[in-house]
């Protein structure tokens, strides 16, 4: 598809490659004041990423052309700008910095001075990020980025986060994209970069900041550059760490005893002797211990002034805290750049993973629920004893599924630099993977509802692939006081899915070397293969302009166009303006008041989503749907519709507002940036269940752009720092407050104006989404105490057939009876605050850093309490059942199931936290010691993850993901997460 | 020098430039993405292979586990004959049906509901669609007839069940119809079709056998039939039901017991059934008896509508009705040498005030052979049996005014009933038309019990408020099920909610 341009693309190259010589300049680069060398600072021509720094003597070469922007930066002294003229000696003065406002931040498609930035956009630093040992970098940001919440819901190893920026924008892919390298894909591409390779995160949340995103950015941009080579001495980097993790904590449940009294108030008289019951605890039979966490990094980088290079080679494993839950991950990271003219320069930026991942039993429930009186094995002490609610030793024992994963992510770019000012950039992107999973169950039984009477075995591939063609051109000129940056341009993309699943049942043999389709009967091979593939295209733009460092504008620009949609509605046009005033820069701004820097931004923009599923638009004719004929009773192959489509589909777009004030204040001690937003999501994507006589089916859902949702909150991250004698010290306080509402759903379109969701899987539904609520709340009874006695119950309205001990439902209606026109909203699974905590002490060589999180007024709705396909095990909260009038007003009566397990508040729980998410002591050898044995930097850490957690919620962790924002957080059982204790060491040579 | 140099570059911007842009001057169909692996409307179906997998796919859903009530068999446990069944925890949802609880939020309804319209927009795409292709003409109408025929049987469900509903007749109906009348329907669809069906389809010996389960001119009839009884059309019945008789296609099972097992799937006494294999859905097999296969040991499904101990069983019992037998699976019985053992977990036996109220047991109808509960997917569901025609022209004749002749229906079921056991189920002899009326409706219940007929058949006749009062019943409510809430919500009232709920 791309070729034809690629092959023009490949023309230029052709003619700009060593048309031209270049010069080389040297130069001197001293401080200011003192007039000082100052050693490796890094010297940087701005259009080619190429670079240098100086040396012992302060002084550097390189090879550029007049016109061309040096970037001198030096930790400490004030980011500048240096335009070359055909003067080849230089001589360049740096100033102290007084504040960090002149950091350089990655924007879309470029970077920006911090003071020159108008969008909301929060930059995190490497150190910051590779403080939590997990697999996955997004993890690192948590607590960091006001408006960012990220749940880690499972501590199955290599589970990905759950991100969330600024609340549930949309009802469908509420997952901002990520951009690694310039390669827009989506924001599990995170999980193939080591965190030690990754140099910074920008979080980009306002329409300012997305626009140049367009349909991508609706829920927020990550962009992640990774760390590259400088030119001068190779830098190694060698890092290990070793950890522990177990189960942060355990659910209470029943013990033996606790659940044959229980059952002995439903049925008199069950256990005689409870004292000889069993008591198994089926949490303790299924956790390991103490499992081991390990990760081993090395990384080296360098180069010259003509080319650069960081190569990067990560390994991280973990066992799980569950048997046969394990990962190995080997990451690689290799990037490259050359400057082969003062005109072209090109790289090659690529991250690989490998990851080998057992897909973990699903037995966390079914240890809740097994009954605590059954013993696991049978007398033999080693055969699998059939255990009332499933024997989750059996589960463990009986699954063998396997997943692989090999993915590349990467960018072929190179920069054209001509008519001084311009730059003309074109590169090839590209994220591929090929995943295989393999899963094996042997024959067994161990009761008639646990057993497989015929070994399976299933195998799949799946291939994906997205490739992009960047193409942009770039100008800044600084005409007096005036400063104009400007870029345009275009991409394509292709991104594509293809999948073959296999399953076969009776393999030869069951050993491992056997668990091949070839093995199995052929009666029962089964085979599926499809291809998804979704095209792009898109036209952007931005222009940033300021005014002597004062009055700042940007405004960009995209369009979009996707194969997605039908002919009417193929493109979507998405747009940003935004201005900044920094106001200490004024002439008039007081400059001996504690206030030293103020500024404010104001932005308003429109961005856009499109992430359904390429085919939502057609209404499909499908295969398979079979009739049975004949006396053999053969299938008679079938083809009818599969659901729905809507070819009018438009693009979602979200209109957002955000008001931000930058505070510095006494030279910078204290910072804080404050944000207001508003996000109008409208036209969402919404898959709606059409009406019914149309004929799509049950469960089938079309996509309409049916329902507008309104966000809105405060943001803030305030961050102070300071010394005291030897001591220093500093902390940070950030957060979010969110209100989301449902503005309108549905009316119009022929389609449901009441969203349903939340199904537990035994027929009840627990969530809604309704105009003038939050998106996907609980729905449900209200609980209104227990009914103690005959007259309560005569007197008060009740559900049909309720009893003494029964739980008393409020009559929402007031109409005297109890019916399901009495459900009601009873809770919400959006918190109304986010926050976060960290404070770090220095002394000497030693700092201790702590990092607090939290959440506050979101509900859960426990559903895992709330399922009884029979009777299970209880959690321990039935064992305060209330035992006769006066014995208690919140617990209901013993029951198997029935009326008090329907959906009410009884199983709404508060999900608010506040958790120690990690404790860090870190050890810095000194420098005079360590270079005595060759190394430059010494440091070790012992660290501390999920120390404690403060909450009320009775599950294993208040971090629940939604599967779909219609349906709430609903905790139908999770891989619970993980206490860890870790001891690291970093070298550097 | 310098000046060559200038100008070469100038040369070359002006060069990137126009490559630039031409580049991005890109051609439109880089965004056009047809699916893959499916077709879409108007490209199906255009053959005379595509005629026969649109019209297979319309028998497909005669195995959707939705269509029956939504998932379980409601008709059934909110008649006298079944109680919700499994154990108290499993299946809540369900359990306000059996006491006449529900309301219009029901999930079960909503699904029921909406693939009856699917199956009927299945079933469209062939009528439609299909006279257009060109293809050997007698196949085609053939074809046709067969979707017409399943068309009313999915609607013959939408009128009793939910009373007007939307009348819809093409693939992509407008959005904005409301309910359209009973006898509109009735007329102008159902006894169109089942007459068009009558006259076009084979009957069930004229298919070859490759082809048994497919929609016969008597199954046409029988539906009909079942149809004309419902809505009151006694001499329509009995000459529906005659001809039928007379066709000689069809005869009783000589023992009772010999009715549901899978040896007598499209045997003599099956007029029309739904043909499964022991497999999954998609590989041909059907939830329905899963669903009320027995729960525990073996394990052969959820045990969903259990029959009633103190309105089935022990009424079959005092009269001593061999048939319950073959109709319930108690517990410790032994069927195809398979010990029936059932839940360890739940009660075997419920008592209130010191009686028996529920007992642990089974639909025994439903039984396939078979230890797992996959296999129990194999069960074909009879639709029509030949012994609810003979019912049916024995109620006709009584109805109009022959009720000596309806003795010989009536009696040669409860004949059949009987089996080698001749001192129970004696002939009936009465000719009083409303008693014998009664007995007539009686000897169903215990004939069809857990079929699906005996709800209709108590609203039909009237009886309902008096059976099935006790248990929750509402005169002018649960005569129907309540139109789905979601249905009248997105309508915005077009289509109106039914009365009481």
């Amino acid at each position: 598809m791309f070729k034809k341009y690629i092959a023009q693309t490949i023309l230029i190259l052709f003619i700009s490659g060593g048309l031209f010589s270049q010069q080389t300049y040297q130069g001197l680069i001293i401080d200011e004041s003192s007039g000082e060398p100052l050693i490796g600072v890094s010297v940087m021509l701005k259009t080619t990423d190429s670079g240098t720094i100086t040396d012992l003597d302060g002084s550097f070469s390189i090879l550029a052309s007049p016109g061309g922007v040096l970037q001198i930066s030096y930790v400490g002294y004030q980011t500048l700008d240096f335009v070359l003229t055909d003067q080849k000696s230089i001589n360049i003065k740096m100033l102290i910095q007084q504040n960090i406002l002149d950091e350089i931040v990655v924007v879309g498609y470029g970077t920006t001075k911090k003071s020159d930035l108008t969008g909301s956009v929060s930059s995190i630093k490497s150190e910051d990020i590779t403080k939590v040992p997990g697999t996955n970098a997004i993890q690192s940001l948590q607590g960091k980025v006001a408006g960012l919440q990220i749940l880690s819901t499972s501590g199955d190893p290599g589970a990905d986060p759950i991100v969330r920026l600024r609340g549930i924008t949309t009802l469908n892919n509420n997952n901002p994209i990520a951009v690694i390298d310039g390669v827009i894909t989506d924001i599990s591409a995170v999980a193939l970069l080591n965190s030690n390779d990754i140099a910074s995160v920008e979080v980009l949340k306002d329409a300012s900041a997305t626009a140049i995103y367009g349909s991508r950015g609706a829920a927020g941009v990550v962009i992640i550059s990774t760390r590259r080579g400088t030119s001068g001495e190779n830098r190694i980097n060698f890092s290990v760490q070793q950890g522990v993790e177990s189960v942060a904590n355990r659910v209470g449940v029943m013990n033996g005893r606790e659940f044959g009294t229980y059952i002995n108030a439903i049925y008199p008289g069950t256990y005689n002797n409870l004292d000889a019951l069993p008591n198994v605890d089926w949490q303790s039979e299924i956790f390991q211990e103490n499992t081991p966490i390990t990760s081993a990094n090395f990384s080296v980088s360098g180069g010259s002034d003509k080319n650069n290079f960081y190569f990067g080679l990560g390994y991280f494993g973990q066992e799980g805290i569950l048997p046969k839950s394990g990962l190995d991950r080997l990451t690689a990271k290799l990037n490259s750049a050359y400057i082969l003219s003062e005109f072209l320069d090109i790289g090659l930026d690529m991250s690989i993973l490998l990851s080998d991942k057992e897909n973990a039993p699903g037995v966390i429930n079914t240890a809740l629920w097994a009954w605590p009186i059954n013993e696991p094995f049978l007398a033999d002490g080693e055969s699998y004893a059939e255990v009332n609610g499933g024997n989750p030793l059996a589960g463990i024992a009986y699954t063998n599924s396997r997943s692989n994963l090999m993915r590349g992510l990467g960018n072929l770019y190179a920069n054209i630099h001509f008519l001084k000012d311009f730059t003309f950039r074109t590169s090839l992107q590209f994220d591929v993977s090929e995943g295989k999973s393999r899963s094996f169950i042997p024959k067994y039984f161990v009761g008639p509802l646990q057993q497989n009477e015929i070994n399976d075995l299933s195998y799949g591939t799946s291939n994906n692939t997205n490739l992009i063609f960047e193409n942009t051109l770039s100008y800044a000129h600084l005409f007096g006081k005036h400063n104009v940056n400007a870029v345009g341009g275009y991409t394509m993309q292709d991104l594509q899915n293809e999948y073959l699943q296999g399953s076969t049942e009776g393999l030869i043999r069951e050993d491992p070397l056997f668990w091949y389709l070839n093995a199995g009967q052929n009666d029962f091979e089964k085979v599926s293969n499809n291809l998804n593939r979704q095209t792009l295209l898109s036209y952007l733009g931005r222009v940033q302009y300021s005014y002597d460092s004062r009055y700042l504008l940007t405004v960009s620009a995209r369009r979009d166009g996707s194969s997605n949609f039908g002919p009417n509605n193929k493109y979507g046009n998405f747009y940003s303006f935004a201005t900044g005033w920094n106001i200490s820069n004024e002439d008039f701004f007081p400059k001996d008041i504690m206030i030293n820097n103020l500024k404010l931004r104001l932005s308003y923009g429109a961005i856009g989503n499109e992430k359904i599923p390429g085919t939502a638009q057609y209404a499909l004719i499908v295969g398979g749907i079979d009739g049975v004929f004949g006396e053999n009773e053969d299938l008679g192959a079938g083809a009818t519709f599969s659901g729905g489509g809507n070819p009018d589909l438009k693009w979602e777009s979200t209109t957002q507002f955000n008001a931000g004030l930058n505070i510095g204040l006494w030279d910078d001690k204290l910072i804080g940036e404050l944000d207001y937003y508003r996000k109008n999501t409208s036209d969402i994507l919404v898959p709606l269940e059409p009406i019914g006589y149309t004929g799509v089916g049950a469960y089938q859902s079309i996509f309409f752009n049916a329902a507008d949702i309104r966000n809105s909150g405060f943001e803030w991250n305030i961050s102070y720092r300071d010394k005291a004698g030897p001591i220093s010290y500093q902390f940070g306080l950030l957060g979010t407050t969110i209100s989301n509402e449902v503005t309108d759903i549905g009316q119009g379109f022929g389609a449901d104006s009441l969203l349903i969701g939340g199904d537990l899987g035994n027929g009840q539904q627990v969530s809604r989404t309704a105009v003038g609520y939050p998106v996907g709340f609980f729905y449900g009874y209200d609980v209104i105490g227990v009914f103690q006695n005959a007259e309560e119950l005569a007197e008060n309205a009740s559900l049909f057939g309720q009893k003494p001990g029964d739980l008393r439902f409020r009559d929402v209606n007031g109409d005297g009876v109890i019916n399901s026109n009495d459900r009601t909203i009873i809770g919400s699974s959006i918190p109304d605050l986010i926050y976060g905590f960290n404070l770090e002490l220095g002394y000497g060589s030693w700092k201790l850093s702590a990092d607090f999180q939290g959440q506050m007024g979101n509900e859960i709705y426990n559903g895992k309490q709330a399922i009884r396909f029979t009777t299970l095990n209880y959690e321990s909260k039935f064992n305060e059942h209330w035992t006769g009038e006066g014995s208690t007003n919140e617990h209901p009566k013993p029951s198997e199931g029935g009326i008090n397990f329907l959906p009410s508040s009884y199983f709404v729980e508060d999900g608010s936290f506040f958790r120690l998410r990690t404790l860090t002591l870190n050890y810095q050898l000194g420098n005079e010691l360590s270079k005595k044995i060759g190394i430059n930097n010494v440091n070790f850490y012992l660290k501390a993850t999920n120390l404690f957690t403060a909450t009320s919620y009775s599950g294993y962790s208040p971090e629940i993901g939604a599967g779909s924002a219609i349906d709430g957080v609903i905790d139908r059982g999770v891989y619970p997460i993980t206490r860890m204790i870790t001891i690291g060491m970093n070298l550097d040579f | 020098m310098m000046k060559i140099r200038e100008k070469m570059q100038k040369l070359y911007s002006f060069l990137i430039l126009i490559l630039f842009i031409s580049i991005s001057a890109c051609s439109g169909d880089f965004l056009e993405q047809a699916p893959r692996g499916a077709l879409t409307v108007g490209s199906f179906p255009n053959t005379a292979d595509d005629a026969l997998l649109a019209t297979n796919a319309v028998y497909n859903s005669l195995r959707d586990w939705q269509i029956n009530c939504g998932g379980f068999p409601l008709l059934d446990m909110m008649a006298d004959d079944a109680l919700k069944g499994s154990n108290p925890g499993d299946g809540t949802a369900i359990s306000v049906y059996d006491k006449f609880e529900h309301t219009a939020t029901e999930g079960s309804v909503e699904r029921w509901y909406k693939t009856l319209y699917q199956s009927v927009k299945r079933a469209n795409l062939v009528v439609n669609e299909v006279p257009n292709i060109e293809m050997e003409a007698g196949l085609r109408d053939r074809y046709i007839g067969e979707a017409r025929f399943l068309r009313a049987y999915y609607y013959s469900i939408l009128l009793r069940a939910f009373g007007d509903v939307p009348k819809v007749t093409e693939i992509n109906p407008p959005l904005d119809l409301g309910r359209s009348p009973v006898h509109e329907i009735l007329t102008e669809i159902v006894y169109a079709d089942l007459e068009y069906a009558m006259n076009i389809l084979p009957a069930k010996s004229d298919y070859e056998p490759s082809e048994l389960g497919r929609a016969t001119k008597h199954a046409a009839a029988a539906l009909l039939a079942r149809l004309k009884l419902f809505y009151g059309d006694f001499a329509a019945v009995e000459t529906l039901t005659k001809d039928i008789i007379n066709s000689n296609q069809y005869d009783l099972e000589q023992d009772y017991g010999m009715v549901f097992p899978s040896v007598s799937e499209h045997g003599i006494e099956s007029v029309f059934e739904v043909s499964a294999t022991a497999e999954y859905f998609e590989d041909g097999g059907n939830q329905y008896a899963n669903t009320q296969g027995v729960r525990g040991t073996p394990n052969r499904g959820w045990g969903f509508c259990r029959p009633s101990y103190t309105d089935l069983i022990k009424e079959m019992e005092d009269a001593n009705d061999p048939r319950v037998d073959p109709t319930v699976i108690f517990l410790n019985e032994t069927i195809d040498g398979i010990e029936i053992k059932g839940e360890s977990a739940s009660l075997d036996t419920i008592f209130e005030n010191g009686k028996i109220i529920e007992i642990e047991c089974y639909n025994q109808k439903v039984w396939y052979p078979g230890t797992d509960a996959k296999s129990s997917q194999g069960y074909n569901r009879r639709l029509i049996r030949f012994s609810d025609v003979l019912l049916m022209h024995s109620e006709a004749l009584n109805e109009n005014g022959k009720s000596d002749q309806a003795l010989i229906y009536l009696n040669q079921v409860r004949e059949r009933a009987r089996g080698n056991n001749a001192t129970v189920l004696p002939d009936i002899t009465t000719t009083d038309k409303v008693a014998l009326r009664d007995l007539i409706i009686q000897e169903r219940k215990y004939e069809f019990a857990l079929e699906g007929l005996r709800f209709w058949d108590l609203v039909r006749t009237n009886k309902a408020e008096e059976i099935l009062g006790p248990l929750g019943y509402i005169k002018g409510k649960n005569e129907l099920f309540p139109i789905p809430q979601s249905e009248v919500d997105i309508s915005q009232g077009r289509i109106s909610q039914n009365p009481g709920y």
